[in-house]
């Protein structure tokens, strides 16, 4: 291979330097593009996002952290096979429908939850950052949460390629917040420990612990954000259920 | 990529943090320190001054809603100044423009009487 000319080195500093392929193109509302079986579209389309500033609980920063001990992998390959195929690794009960394009900035993926009394939640996120590295996820109105999601890879002081999730969330509304403590806190911690340990199965690593870190990054309620219930997935689900049962 | 440098500075009930260099993963510290100091003082205004701004990621972005939460606690009025057109937009998806209002330069940050709806 030649030697890169300074043309060449320049054009690479001023990629890395101009960003703007990884972000996604702001927008007023969502739009789904395509439809995805056993994903309902219509909690999402047409939503705003829901950025961490926007929702009614309490701010919390939630890290999970799994090493890949043994694994001869690089972050950027971690990233990669978890961009590549991000559905697979979430629980059976819930579905992660990706956009036919991938985990592209700007590309909207509607997921499917199934919630207690058999109730089907349908959500999405928008993916506003991608790089070789990294990705990350914003949530709409109607998502329980309020807030975004960085997944990310890279070596730790040992060496060792660490998988993270990091979440920047707070309730979407006062129903949400009220069911934080002992259904939906654990909930979202139960997913992303299994999304973890899955991704260092799929390396290799059979046992791998997942470490888990909350911090309460602003403890105030915001309560002029009460109206958010009106967006409720489960207030939606419930409703279309019973407007099933009674036609 | 240059490493962060933030510089805090305090007058008069306007706190200001100039960021100069990349805005990522590598600046939590930084920007861990700047909540901190953002508490101590309780300003009445906080300017945020990205004219020396490198490059910012998501990691960036969380750092700032840190910072942004600390300042909507304590009630400061928040104001940004310096931030590039694409950055602007990125304020704007995520909606951390809502709680912000944007300047020219930080003269007129510390000068505007503009108070953004919260």
């Amino acid at each position: 291979m030649g030697e890169e000319t300074g043309q060449e080195m320049s054009d690479e500093v001023e990629r890395v330097r101009r960003p703007e392929g990884q972000w996604a193109s702001p927008v007023e509302s969502l739009h789904v593009h395509e439809s995805v079986e056993g994903a309902d579209p219509t909690t999402v389309e047409g939503r705003r996002i829901s950025g961490p500033l926007q929702g009614f609980g309490r701010l919390w920063q939630k890290t999970y952290r799994v090493r890949l001990e043994g694994a001869e992998v690089t972050p950027e390959q971690v990233i990669a096979a978890w961009k590549a195929d991000y559905g697979s690794f979430w629980p059976a009960t819930s579905r992660f429908c990706a956009p036919f394009s991938g985990v592209t900035p700007g590309e909207v993926a509607l997921i499917s939850d199934r919630a207690p009394g058999g109730l089907r939640l349908s959500t999405g996120v928008l993916v506003l950052y991608a790089d070789e590295v990294s990705f990350t996820f914003l949530c709409p109105e109607g998502h329980p949460f309020a807030g975004m999601i960085t997944f990310s890879a890279q070596h730790d002081e040992d060496d060792v390629t660490v998988a993270q999730v990091q979440a920047i969330i707070r309730a979407q509304d006062p129903l949400v917040e009220l069911t934080m403590p002992f259904y939906t806190q654990r909930q979202e911690d139960k997913v992303w420990q299994h999304v973890l340990t899955a991704l260092a199965a799929h390396f290799g690593g059979a046992d791998a612990q997942v470490s888990t870190d909350a911090v309460c990054v602003d403890s105030k309620r915001q309560w002029q954000r009460f109206g958010n219930v009106r967006h409720n997935a489960g207030l939606y689900a419930l409703t279309r259920a019973f407007r099933r049962r009674r036609s | 990529m240059p490493e962060l440098e933030l510089t805090i500075r305090h007058d008069d009930g306007v706190l200001v943090l100039d960021l100069h260099g990349d805005l990522d993963g590598g600046a939590t510290d930084q920007m861990k320190q700047a909540q901190t100091t953002a508490a101590e003082v309780a300003p009445r205004v906080l300017v945020l001054n990205f004219a020396d701004l490198g490059y910012m990621n998501s990691t960036g972005i969380a750092l700032i809603v840190g910072v942004l939460a600390e300042a909507r606690r304590l009630g400061s009025d928040v104001r940004v100044c310096g931030l590039s057109d694409h950055y602007r937009h990125i304020f704007e998806i995520t909606r951390l423009a809502d709680f912000v209002s944007f300047h020219l330069d930080e003269g007129e940050a510390v000068d505007n009487q503009h108070t953004p709806a919260s």
